[in-house]
């Protein structure tokens, strides 16, 4: 019998009437590109949710609901408990599965392994431990091949020990990492390559090198049971393919699929939803073309959701109305698609980097209509500045406008996560509140950095400084309240005075806590319960690694993405441990600073853009990357860095950051490299050099995409600054010069 | 407890033919067949001539333990058996007789033959295949850590010797099931490859291994007429208990047996077969019946309680789904289980479940040992905290974790690190870190933070210093005079054995524990989980030094073991710790483990019930246990249909046997999110979920 049962918050969902049209959805396929703040995850759910109550599923039935980022999966799994209990009266948790593409896959893969020659015990490497694995086949081979770098650098840098010795390995390895990831996306394994390269008339340097390191990568992920996310997918299509009754079994298993973020998903995860979905089956697939930014090297292309909603049998819906911005800022990403349609590049145009609909504002009368238009709000600088001159006048401009808007949200968006660095550096020296959501979100960090402290201490029992701090960590949810505040540092204070921790933790002869904290009640019931936390930890200290910090976690951390994060923590260790068994505690510790420094690409539970509320941080300045932004909002943006290196247009005089300066001819590798690949795969014929071509225009398509999520980040005010970059010899990009003289225009015809 | 007239008639009747006894779990087979053997033992049948033939050692339990309390007039023990026992036994007595014959081609026809421990043949794998395996790129699109592979390679020469085919016919078997590809044929192949190749290696140094000391056994020295009189004549009354648990060789065996016997009794548990990944064939086991004289089923439960059988039977109903009239019970199902459904994470998870357990134990006077814990995995940090939580908590606990590699003890690192400290000459100084845990775990009361500062003063260059060399006086006192002392004893222990010839390994770990360890004052006192791992080391090191010497004179032994042990290749395959461990403790178990024991409780505490864990086979992309069972019929593919058949199967087999090994209650615990965060939805929550709203549904309509 249930002991309890849980009361749900019941909310209410008003659609707007092209939601409306959305929700009527009863079954077949249906495309839904939406614009930026229409709202798209509010009314999925809404419909997820509506087919559960409606759509008279067996027991055995789930709607299938498939997102990009994991922490969109807890969103959606609140939203669709919220609306099931308080709207449609139904129990929670049942007739639905949530799961990213990846979460789906490794399901997938875990049901059937011995198809795809798994054992039920394999492990998916994270994007880290699969970069050693290609990092110690790279340093092996340039060991072994000292002469390969000759054919591929330039005259300049031929003779360059330094270049030879760090940025070509450094080079190979980005090289063969996109190679490899592309080649499974295509389905080729190394043994096919090989072959392949074999029969082609054409000698192929750059996939020789790169196909060697693909043997040596996939023989190191063999010998270790695993397989990397790239596997997963291409595994999960294999086992559909191969199995039609399993198929058929998933096809009963969910009737439905609603499909987010679609505009993201590559061939081969569009593959595995058209194969669940099957032929006629029931299939919503919602996103943005327009915001369709992590494209470049790999398969992933906006085309694909365009193709979709083209096709015969699909339903093509809008949502064209957000609510978000003021109608300034919506006029001036209407006229950026606009710009885009008729771009002066026929190359770039002819790739339609941003297409209709236009956003629309919200109709009258909505309960979540635009803010109030103000012209004035939306300033477009055409100052050339030097990087320092245009952090110095963002600056400025936050000194005088924070004061007046403690109540107001606020961003600064850039480029990468180095300038993002300076910024808060800059931030920093001045004394302005902000928040940090670079690469591993400020989440993730606290997570890491908390057991971070907790290994620290356990590497060194003895420290009372490290214990003082530990004990801070222990009470990191009473933090924020004044008395508890000062509490914690009276005791972390006396925790530091401790000479012999021993006779606190382990008292034999005298006892310091009955000794030293005699009439303080609290503080020794504290101190008490703080003991036997460690005492706890301490005795765990000898399980395996990965066991020691989920036992530390699970102690630590109540909320769900925190403890998934923990688990990402210990998976990480516990590879690390596979890879350097000769690793004790001090290196654990090590590596989980490298984490908590940024200098790893961890993908905790916290790192994305669902997890991270910029309302909670009103008055403070957040600093994120353009990536990062995707899917938030604040009520002012500063986009920084609007020259022609971050948003090129393929004219003469840019420059990309994938043609590498010591490289012969300007060829960007990566390119040439998956051209190569793409030769390999058609039996076609590989022309040197134009890859880079084509790659320029394809980055420059993304990149105006990149513009548009900026500026659709901003709700009320907006300020594009940019700089001369580190020679001086950057220009305004030409995006945003365009919309600075048209937004000029549009003023003075109003005036 | 007083037999019920059908257990009576097996107890006490039928001394001169032969029995099939069935019915499902807890029905008092066992009960009534430990009754016979003391029946017959009283009548005047010498107590060795009868044998109790169980399917694992650990089945036998039961008969051993009441016969020692029955304390009746018997000279000797009543032995009891394997197939696996056997096959050794016998190989090892009759070696002569097959020992030069042309067909097996042994490398030393006049030798003794070497027999092989199941981590020795992990070892050899690793010796045999590891080169090969490289050199010939086998295996080259399965990913899969090389100990896991040898296991499987092990398990399909298992599965051929214990289902009777051709050794060479295991790539066969697999391609025409499973082989849809050429990349799945490939495998299959270098599966038969290497197997084929270990299997040569094995005959050329006169090494056996469990398969060929069975494919011995039932296909070479049975048939002949010396061995089956030796046997036949030696015991005329069989106990066969588990029969269903038992594979076709054991099988095969006992229908040749039983024209030849005074009396036998076969055993089969209705609906059981849960080792059916190591060969375990009920269906097989089945046909026994029909040359048995006479048929016995109980159907009289003795276990379950009212409402647990409606649980059963309505879970039952849930899983399949043939079933189509809803079963009707005289109870409610619903009161059979206690569950929480607000909870969240595993933390909450664990202290909700602790807190009943308290409860049943201190309030409610259950004895702890009538309690088990139990999750489809059994992970160390959900151990460890469930120990924890119930240490708080004031209850006893023991917990069985079959198959663990050794270097995951602590006990046994310690005693690694301790040797390492001891033989210099091996040149494997141990981490700083690890003298640190192998001194807190060496001696009692030492924390972590002492042990710490004796590791950082003591221990340089590889070497441990006296205690009495400590000069500074507050560092002394810090680590106290007292555990000062005890440190002392193991260094003075350590000098002096580096004074002498350095012993054989195992020799040198069992003086450590005899001498040291086991003492007062020191870290294994009294200690029954550290000293069983401890002698499990002995056990295996000596093993790995008796075999491997012979085999290979000139090997450094104990550095060669110490590195097999570190890499994981040598695994703790002894049940004496499962055995001996009486305790009233509640145990704390993956559920499988549970399950084999085949031993009832009062209250089960079932974890993690959304896991997919309950309802997953086995998956190993080298083996099969359903193709390379004997019910498979050659051409038959393997499809979908099976596969979701074998999940169902596996699932219902979980469920409905733990439930038929309830006396009183199942609490379920359930957490939202996984460890990693998941939402978990597994088959066996969903069948439940199903079960109670149907009981809803017919509660609205009443």
């Amino acid at each position: 019998m249930p002991e309890s049962s849980e009361q749900i918050e019941r909310k209410r969902f008003v659609p707007r009437p092209a939601q409306a049209e959305v929700l009527a959805y009863r079954g077949g396929k249906m495309g839904v590109s939406a614009v930026p703040g229409s709202g798209k995850t509010a009314t999925l759910s809404y419909l997820a949710a509506s087919l559960v109550a409606n759509a008279d599923l067996a027991d055995d039935q789930e709607v299938l609901i498939v997102t990009l980022v994991k922490s969109a999966v807890g969103n959606f799994a609140t939203s669709m408990r919220n609306y099931l209990q308080g709207e449609f009266d139904l129990l929670p948790y049942l007739g639905y599965r949530v799961r990213t593409l990846h979460g789906l896959a490794n399901d997938i893969v875990h049901e059937r392994p011995g198809l795809v020659g798994l054992s039920d015990a394999f492990t998916v490497l994270d994007e880290r431990a699969s970069d050693d694995i290609l990092d110690e086949a790279v340093e092996t081979w340039t060991r072994t091949n000292p002469d390969a770098a000759d054919a591929f650098l330039n005259g300049e840098h031929f003779a360059n020990q330094y270049t030879r010795n760090h940025h070509w390995p450094d080079t190979v390895k980005s090289v063969a990492s996109a190679f490899i990831k592309q080649a499974k996306d295509m389905q080729i394994t190394h043994d096919e390559a090989i072959e392949r390269i074999q029969k082609h008339p054409q000698n192929l340097p750059l996939a020789s090198i790169c196909t060697t390191l693909y043997e040596q990568y996939e023989r190191g992920l063999r010998y270790r049971g695993a397989v990397d996310f790239q596997d997963l997918i291409r595994l999960a299509l294999r086992i559909l393919q191969r199995d039609a009754d399993y198929l058929a079994r998933l096809r009963r298993r969910f009737p439905y699929i609603l499909e987010d973020e679609a505009q993201d998903s590559s061939k081969l995860q569009e593959e595995i939803l058209r194969l669940l979905a099957g032929e006629g089956g029931n299939w919503v697939r919602v996103g943005d073309p327009n915001q369709a930014i992590y494209e470049t090297f790999t398969t992933a292309n906006p085309r694909y959701l365009r193709d979709f909603m083209d096709e015969i049998d699909v339903k093509a819906l809008a949502l064209p109305n957000s609510g978000r911005n003021t109608q300034s800022i919506i006029s001036l990403a209407n006229a950026l698609i606009d710009w885009s349609l008729r771009h002066p590049n026929a190359a770039i145009r002819s790739k339609q980097p941003l297409t209709e609909p236009h956003i629309e504002p919200t109709p009258a009368g909505d309960p979540q209509g635009n803010p109030p238009d103000d012209a004035q709000a939306v300033y477009l600088m055409g100052e050339k500045y030097t990087g320092d001159q245009e952090r110095e006048a963002v600056i400025q401009s936050l000194k005088q406008w924070l004061p007046e808007n403690g109540h107001r949200t606020c961003a600064v968006l850039l480029p990468i996560n180095s300038s993002g660095a300076k910024m808060v550096q800059r931030l920093r020296a001045e004394n302005i509140p902000y928040v940090e959501n670079l690469r591993s979100t400020s989440g993730t960090r606290a997570i890491v950095g908390s057991l971070t402290r907790v290994l620290g201490y356990l590497e060194d029992p003895t420290n009372s400084q490290l214990l003082a701090d530990v004990y801070r960590v222990w009470r990191r949810d009473d933090r924020g309240d004044e008395d508890a505040e000062r509490s914690i540092n009276n005791v972390a204070k006396v925790l530091r005075g401790v000479k012999t921790v021993e006779d606190y933790l382990y008292p034999r002869k005298s006892d310091w806590l009955e000794d030293t904290v005699e009439d303080d009640e609290t503080m020794i019931a504290h101190l008490g319960q703080f003991r036997a936390m460690i005492q706890r930890w301490q005795a765990a200290v000898d399980l395996p690694i990965d066991q020691l910090v989920l036992t530390v976690g699970g102690d630590l951390f109540r909320l769900d993405t925190d403890i998934a994060t923990a688990y990402s923590v210990a998976l990480h260790l516990r590879r690390f441990h596979e890879l350097h068994p000769e690793a004790r505690m001090p290196e654990f510790t090590e590596e989980l600073r490298e984490i908590a420094k940024g200098n790893r690409n961890f993908n905790g539970m916290s790192d994305s853009e669902d997890t991270f509320d910029p309302d909670k941080h009103k008055g403070e300045v957040t600093v994120t990357t353009m990536h990062k932004a995707k899917g938030l909002e604040w009520d002012r943006v500063y986009i920084m860095s609007a020259n022609n290196y971050i948003f090129p247009s393929d004219d003469p005089f840019d420059s990309f950051m994938s043609e590498k300066w010591f490289v012969r001819d300007g060829l960007n590798l990566e390119a040439e490299a998956l051209a190569q690949l793409a030769a390999l795969k058609e039996g076609s014929d590989y022309v040197p050099g134009q890859a880079t071509k084509a790659a320029r225009v394809e980055y420059a398509a993304e990149r105006l995409r990149l513009l548009y999520v900026a500026i659709t980040r901003a709700r009320r005010e907006l300020v594009i600054t940019w700089n001369s970059g580190r020679n001086g010899d950057q220009i305004e990009a030409r995006p945003a010069a365009y919309l600075r003289g048209w937004w000029a225009q549009q003023q003075e015809a109003e005036s | 407890m007083r037999l019920l007239k059908d257990q009576q008639r097996v107890a006490s009747g039928y001394f001169d033919t032969t029995i099939y006894l069935d019915g499902i779990a807890g029905t008092g087979k066992t009960t009534a067949a430990i009754e016979r053997v003391k029946e017959l033992i009283r009548s005047g049948v010498p107590a060795d001539s009868i044998l109790i033939w169980v399917p694992q050692a650990n089945l036998a339990m039961p008969y051993r333990r009441a016969l020692q309390r029955a304390r009746i007039d018997a000279d000797t023990n009543v032995p009891t058996t394997t197939i696996g026992k056997l096959a050794y036994e016998m190989t090892d007595l009759f070696w002569p007789l097959i020992s030069d014959d042309e067909k097996f081609n042994f490398g030393d026809k006049f030798g003794r033959p070497n027999f092989l421990s199941l981590e020795l043949v992990q070892y050899y794998m690793t010796k045999f295949l590891g080169p090969e395996i490289e050199l010939r790129d086998y295996f080259n699109s399965v990913h899969i850590s090389r100990n896991r592979l040898y296991t499987q390679i092990v398990d399909n020469l298992n599965k051929a010797a214990l289902v009777r085919f051709e050794p060479d016919k295991i790539g066969d078997r697999l391609k025409d099931a499973l082989g849809d590809s050429v990349e799945q044929s490939y495998i299959y192949d270098d599966a038969q490859e290497t197997a084929s190749l270990f299997r040569q290696r094995c005959l050329e140094h006169n090494l056996l291994d469990f398969s060929l000391q069975v494919e011995l056994f039932v296909n070479h020295l049975w048939p002949l007429e010396q061995v089956q009189n030796y046997l036949t004549r030696k015991y005329r009354h069989l106990i066969v208990d588990n029969v269903e648990e038992d594979t076709p060789a054991s099988h095969d065996i006992l229908r040749d047996w039983l024209p030849q016997t005074d009396s036998a009794l076969l055993i089969s548990d209705t609906g059981g077969g849960y080792r059916r990944f190591l060969g375990a064939d009920p269906i097989n086991a089945e046909t026994l019946c029909d040359q048995c004289q006479v048929h016995i089923t109980l159907d009289n439960h003795r276990v379950m309680s009212k409402e647990l059988v409606a649980l059963h039977d309505q879970l039952d109903f849930s899983l399949d789904p043939s079933k189509t009239d809803e079963p009707q019970s005289d109870a409610d199902a619903r009161d059979a289980i206690a569950y929480a459904p607000d909870i969240n994470y595993q933390p909450q998870m664990i202290a909700w479940a602790a807190e009943h357990i308290a409860s049943l134990v201190h309030d409610q006077g259950v004895p702890a040992s009538e309690i088990v814990i139990m999750a489809p995995y059994m992970p160390d940090a959900l151990r460890f905290s469930l120990q924890r939580e119930l240490d708080a908590q004031q209850v006893p606990h023991r917990s069985h974790r079959p198959s663990r590699a050794l270097r995951e003890e602590t006990a046994s690192r310690t005693l690694l690190t301790l040797a390492r400290l001891a033989h210099p000459h091996w040149n494997l100084p141990p981490n700083k870190f690890d003298v640190g845990y192998a001194l807190a775990a060496s001696i009692n009361e030492l924390d972590l933070i002492r042990a710490r500062l004796l590791a950082d003063v003591l221990y340089r260059n590889g070497k441990l210093a006296p205690f009495t060399g400590i000069k500074n006086d507050a560092l002394t006192q810090r680590i106290t005079f007292d555990l000062g002392m005890r440190y002392q004893v193991l260094f003075d222990w350590l000098q002096a054995y580096q004074a002498q010839d350095p012993l054989p390994l195992d020799i040198f770990f069992s003086k450590l524990f005899g001498e040291v360890l086991s003492q007062k004052g020191f870290g294994f006192h009294g200690q029954t989980d550290a000293a069983n791992i401890a002698a499990n080391l002995i056990d295996s090191a000596q093993a790995f030094r008796q075999t491997v010497s012979e085999i290979e004179p000139n090997l450094d032994i104990p550095t060669e073991y110490v590195k097999m042990v570190e890499e994981g290749v040598i695994a703790n395959q002894y049940l004496r710790d499962w055995e001996d461990d009486q305790r009233d403790a509640v145990l704390i178990a993956p559920a499988y483990t549970f399950l084999l024991t085949n031993q009832p409780v009062d209250y089960q505490f079932w974890l993690n019930v959304g896991s997919s864990g309950w309802a997953q086979r086995l998956y190993q992309p080298l083996t099969h246990p359903y193709v390379l069972s004997r019910q498979w019929q050659s051409g038959r593919r393997w499809t979908e249909n099976e596969e979701d058949e074998a999940h169902r199967q596996t699932l219902a087999y979980m469920a409905l046997g733990l439930i038929r090994r309830c006396r009183k209650q199942i609490y379920l615990g359930f957490s939202q999110y996984s460890e990693q965060g998941y939402e978990q939805r597994g088959d066996l929550l969903m069948a439940i979920q199903t079960m109670l709203r149907r009981l809803n549904r017919s509660d609205a309509h009443a």
